[in-house]
């Protein structure tokens, strides 16, 4: 589960951190003076990384037996930054997302072409590492779907499976997600209850925190809104915009109004094609294409 | 067609598809109603101071203080009873009373010599007391009642006589009054009647009370009690009170059979006899000689049997059942489940699993005794002896079979949970990086866990409720619980067959015949309603998310 | 959101945001652990599972071999069409006939009885009961099709034999009418469940179409519905018959177990003896090895051959069921 490549050695100066999730968890540490280093990271990383995306796709193509999911999708998303894929329903913007942890292995029959890469590694490639690939590539669903277990066992699922079985660390690490989904207060009392037993809006924000308990790098958003109601879409909303700090974003949504909250970049998918992929300011205001403009301005779709 | 026609047609076939739910509603009650009802007469009934009394004898229930006041109390109001039959006997069974008045002259013999009297007194005094031996054995023999009256004439008159005073003989004199007192009121032809008749009432006394006083204690245990129960108390009693009698009841028609009271004044074969009064005596103080009292007998599903099922309860066939379909679900559960698993989570739909699949079925519609030919064919005569093991039917090879034929229900039942978990579990599991067999263990299963246990609760009533397969693979009616894996078992669907066709004891005790099928539908309803329950609950939790 | 979103705790990732700290490829090592761990898995589980498969074939294996003795000795010919069935005579004689028109006439009694009852009870269940009466009626059902047969067997000789004698004036109570009726009450729920989960899966638009064009309910069913539904219904009966021919507790005790075919045919009130009867009876009296007891398993192998292929039907027709309710 876990290895320690002496390359990735972070620079050690935590002062929270136990030594057992040091060494399980070497990448990550704790910065009590993160604002400020942050903000100028980002930027830098912006530089850096808009001319190599950390998912790039080329020529990527997905088939349901003989039908054609997407097609020929070419695309960078950037690290650090919220990428929205917008477009018509059966689009195939939720089979590009599940491509890319590789979700659409549960279906029966079907089948990848062209490359899909995740930091320079294809995906479809066969020995891609599953468990360490959606371990480091988190998802969120559509709908929330919290196992009929405990609040805390949900969230200690995945560091469970990494082996992490002190009592301490868990809870210290559970305690942590659940402040970075914004959901700590609402669940600090209760955590032994059902997660079942929360509201859709706070079951979608501990599914978030679930997904954030195995330290991915990117996070997947299936119209996470989708299924809730105005106020908690606002929440989870705010809590994106946290989140982007430090996470890779990409979300799919069928609402272009939070696209254009949400997102720094936007790709519009129509019929498994990409057809327009910019910058979320640009996108909406100065449409490239015909077929966006239609869409935004809502003559189909 | 006119409009009026098809409603009316519409009606009536509404009316007949919701009467055709209404039978079969009707059939399921019709058919539990009685075996329920009488079988729940096993366990409540009101107990006579008989089954108190074979209670403590055989299971040691029961204070044993309590029971012999008891005893002593329902003794004390039997007394008059046997005291009436003992009297009527010496008037009517001629070779009690012969054998008596032989004995009291062997014993005046051996009484003269001890007084040491002279040889001529004991002499005259032996043939007086001759004479009267003689003199009574010919008047028991007489049928006519003159003879017999002048006899006894004759004897009481010697009753002053000085010789006998503070001898044996003096006894010959009660026995000879009470003999005249007896056949007063009987016609001496029809004797003979009278000893069967009195059989009868003795045999109706003996399951009323128990063996009569004097009697030796019987070797079966259920002729050592009376009437345990009120209810067969008042069969007895009928017994005792009525008897059957061929009447003429139109001159020169043939005769009719009919239920005369034994002691009808006109027609009742003792009437006017000093047994006369016995009858109602015994008619009206059943509740003092029996006591009876309102029992619930829940050791019925703990106790052992008795005389094959005529006291005592089912207790070691719950026992065997419950062995014998836990051992079966052990082979069984584990072998279902991983194949659903198997059908479900790894398996694409190609040509071996539909092989599988048509197996699978195959299993479930196979016949249950072709099962049982099997497991003979299999386990027993062949499997076990290459496996040096005894080749007999046993609990092992019971429960190899009857888990084959399980195996069928508890696939289907687990394939069926676990297809119903929501693939959005396994997603978010798999999301999390856990591998495909982790995510099997630590998400499917356990939410699929009260659906395979629904299949499990209900091929556990299947297993307990099938006989066919275990009649010749290791079912027993009798014997020891068993002591190992090669011991016969006794269960509760076998013997409900048993004591239903070849159990003569068992007819006699219909309670119990239908308490064992009554403790077997229960057995299997109530693994059934909490298989419903379960089922129920998980709808509702699925319902509230 | 400000009051929980504490930036103090959020976990920074920026330096290391490009970088993946575990490798997204396996080792060649790991790719062959994976890949032997992958298959050894499988391969165990599809053991475990092809042990039902392996079931079947031992059962036929072994009702055959324990046949075949009979069936080279004695004639097929006479073992299926003579009536005499006098296994410890001299010499024996093994004529089946009578056992196998005996397995019939419950049989058809029963699906007499139960197929017309079965079918309405199922489209009141599917069509015109209340949802409430439904939810009532499924654990009845259940509980019919759990009540073990010996159960259905202690009723029928110790309950409606005596009925049957005293009311019906039968000379004996355990006849063929008594078997086939408690028959047709056990297959009952087999039928009333297969048709009604047949007639569910036609779905609302045809029912719609035909109520549209004014058609009353019993037409809808009569003409549109079940017509529409024949497969499921056929695998329904299938079904309730191979229940019924199967059952053995029942007829054992409630037909009577006379080796004859009754005269004249349509006499239900004679008793009859099945096949499960016979080999239920006397398997128990037979020493093993004789002829009588291979005869036996003969008849096991007819019963089993029977059931087998009346299953092979009734899946070609609850495939196509299936194959309605895909489209």
């Amino acid at each position: 589960m876990e290895d320690n490549q002496p390359q990735e050695k972070p620079v050690t100066q935590m002062e929270t951190q136990s030594p057992v999730m040091e060494k399980i968890l070497p990448a990550i540490h704790i910065k009590m003076d993160n604002q400020k280093q942050v903000t100028s990271g980002t930027t830098q990383d912006k530089a850096t990384c808009n001319r190599c995306g950390i998912i790039s796709s080329k020529e990527f193509s997905f088939f349901y037996g003989n039908t054609c999911g997407v097609k020929n999708i070419s695309m960078d998303i950037y690290p650090c930054m919220v990428t929205a894929i917008i477009g018509p329903s059966g689009c195939g913007k939720s089979t590009f997302l599940r491509s890319i942890n590789r979700m659409n292995d549960l279906i029966p029959h079907t089948r990848a072409k062209g490359r899909l890469e995740v930091n320079g590694i294809n995906v479809y490639d066969k020995r891609t590492n599953l468990v360490n690939l959606r371990q480091q590539v988190g998802m969120v669903f559509q709908k929330p779907n919290p196992f009929a277990k405990s609040i805390f066992d949900n969230v200690a699922y995945g560091p469970r499976l990494q082996g992490i079985r002190k009592k301490s660390d868990l809870e210290s690490l559970v305690e942590q997600c659940l402040k970075d989904a914004a959901i700590w207060d609402e669940v600090k009392d209760n955590l032994n209850k059902s997660a079942l037993a929360l509201s859709g809006g706070q079951q979608q924000r501990l599914c978030i925190a679930r997904a954030l308990a195995t330290r991915p790098k990117l996070l997947l958003m299936d119209e996470p809104c989708s299924a809730l109601d105005p106020l908690a879409t606002t929440r989870i909303e705010d809590l994106i915009e946290q989140l982007k700090k430090f996470y890779t974003i990409v979300i799919v949504t069928h609402n272009m109004q939070q696209a254009a909250r949400v997102s720094e970049w936007t790709a519009f998918f129509c019929l498994g094609e990409l057809i327009e992929y910019d910058k979320t300011t640009r996108l909406f205001t100065k449409p490239g294409k015909k077929q966006t403009e239609d869409y935004i301005t809502g003559r189909f779709g | 067609m006119k409009i009026g026609y098809r409603q009316a047609f519409d009606k009536t076939f509404t009316i007949t598809a919701g009467l055709s739910v209404f039978l079969m509603v009707m059939a399921l009650v019709i058919i539990l109603g009685p075996m329920l009802s009488r079988g729940s007469k096993a366990v409540f009934f009101r107990g006579t101071v008989e089954f108190r009394k074979m209670q403590l004898a055989i299971f040691n229930h029961g204070s044993s203080d309590q029971v012999q006041a008891e005893t002593a109390r329902v003794e004390k109001a039997r007394e008059p009873v046997y005291e009436l039959l003992e009297n009527f006997q010496i008037g009517i069974d001629v070779e009690l009373l012969t054998d008596k008045t032989r004995e009291i002259y062997r014993e005046l013999g051996q009484q003269l010599r001890q007084m040491d009297v002279d040889r001529e007194t004991y002499a005259a005094i032996r043939a007086k007391a001759k004479d009267i031996r003689d003199t009574l054995s010919d008047i028991l023999e007489s049928t006519d009642k003159d003879y017999v009256n002048q006899g006894i004439e004759v004897i009481l008159k010697l009753s002053d006589d000085p010789d006998f005073k503070n001898t044996v003989a003096e006894q010959f004199f009660p026995l000879a009054r009470m003999y005249g007192e007896n056949v007063k009121n009987i016609d001496l032809t029809q004797r003979d009647q009278y000893i069967a008749a009195l059989e009868e009432v003795k045999d109706a006394l003996r399951k009323l009370f128990g063996p009569l006083p004097g009697e030796s204690t019987p070797p079966m245990p259920k002729d050592r009690y009376g009437a345990t129960r009120w209810d067969t108390a008042q069969q007895s009693l009928h017994q005792l009170l009525w008897a059957q009698a061929w009447v003429e009841t139109k001159p020169g028609e043939s005769l009719e059979k009919i239920s005369v009271r034994r002691d009808d004044p006109q027609k009742g074969q003792f009437a006017g006899t000093s047994l006369e009064p016995l009858f109602s005596l015994v008619e009206n103080n059943l509740d003092d000689m029996l006591q009876p009292e309102f029992t619930i007998y829940w050791r019925y599903f703990l106790d052992d049997w008795v005389n094959s099922h005529y006291f005592g309860g089912v207790g070691s066939e719950i026992i065997g059942t419950l062995l014998l379909t836990l051992l079966s679900m052990m082979f069984a559960v584990p072998l279902g489940v991983i194949s659903a698993a198997y059908l479900v989570e790894c398996a694409d739909e190609n040509m071996v699993v539909k092989i599988i699949r048509t197996c699978v079925n195959t299993l479930a519609g196979v016949p249950s005794i072709v099962f049982g030919l099997f497991g003979l064919a299999f386990f027993v005569l062949f499997l076990f002896p290459r496996l040096n093991m005894p080749s007999k039917p046993c609990i092992l090879s019971a429960a190899l079979t009857l888990s084959i034929l399980v195996l069928p229900v508890i696939i289907r039942a687990s394939e069926e949970a676990i297809k119903s978990v929501p693939q959005t579990y396994k997603e978010a599991s798999l999301s999390l990086g856990a591998g495909r067999f982790r995510t099997f263990v630590t998400v499917t299963l356990p939410a699929a866990l009260p659906g395979i246990l629904t299949g499990i609760i209900l091929s556990l009533g299947r297993a307990a409720g099938e006989t066919a397969p275990i009649l010749f693979t290791g079912a027993v009616a009798m014997g020891p619980q068993p002591k190992s894996l090669f011991d016969g078992v006794k269960t509760l669907s076998y013997s409900s067959l048993d004591i239903a066709t070849g159990d003569r004891l068992a007819m006699m005790a219909p309670h119990k015949q239908y308490g064992v099928i009554m403790t077997l539908i229960i057995l299997v309803l109530c693994l059934n309603i909490l298989a419903i329950i379960i089922r129920w609950r998980v709808a509702k939790k699925l319902r509230g998310y | 959101m400000e009051s929980s979103g504490t930036p103090n705790h959020m976990i920074d990732l920026s330096s290391s945001a490009a970088e993946f700290n575990r490798p997204l490829l396996l080792t060649p090592g790991e790719d062959l652990k994976g890949y032997i761990l992958g298959h050894v898995g499988r391969w165990s589980l599809f053991t475990i599972t092809s042990a039902s498969v392996l079931a079947v074939l031992l059962i036929f294996i072994f009702v055959i071999r324990e046949a075949l003795p009979f069936l080279t000795q004695f004639s097929l010919t006479e073992f299926l069409t003579s009536t005499r069935w006098y296994p410890e005579g001299t010499p024996h004689e093994f004529g089946a006939l009578a056992l196998i028109s005996g397995s019939l006439y419950v049989t058809l009694g029963a699906l007499i009885l139960a197929v017309p009852l079965g079918l309405s009870a199922a489209v009141f269940l599917s069509d015109i009961a209340p949802f409430k009466v439904q939810q009532i009626c499924k654990p009845i059902i259940e509980i019919l099709a759990a009540i073990p047969s010996v159960a259905y067997g202690f009723f029928a000789i110790l309950v409606l034999a005596p009925w049957m004698q005293k009311n019906l004036h039968f000379s004996t109570g355990a006849n063929t009418l008594n078997a086939a009726v408690i028959l047709a009450i056990m297959a009952l729920p087999t039928i009333i469940s297969v048709a009604e989960d047949s007639l569910s899966a036609i779905g609302r638009d045809i029912r719609e179409a035909s109520y549209g064009l004014g058609a009353t309910r019993a037409e809808t069913m009569l003409k549109v519905v079940i017509p529409e539904a024949h497969s499921g219904i056929i695998a329904a009966v299938i079904l309730g018959m191979m229940r019924a021919i199967g059952e053995t507790m029942v007829v054992w005790m409630a037909s009577g177990n006379a080796t004859q075919i009754p005269s004249p045919w349509w006499d239900l009130s004679q008793s009859v003896r099945t096949m499960t009867a016979t080999i239920a009876g006397d398997m128990g009296e037979t020493p093993k090895g004789s002829d009588h007891y291979h005869a036996l398993y003969a008849i096991g192998f007819l019963l089993l051959i029977f059931t087998f292929s009346l299953n092979l039907v009734s899946e070609y027709f609850l495939s196509r069921v299936r194959k309605a309710k895909g489209r």
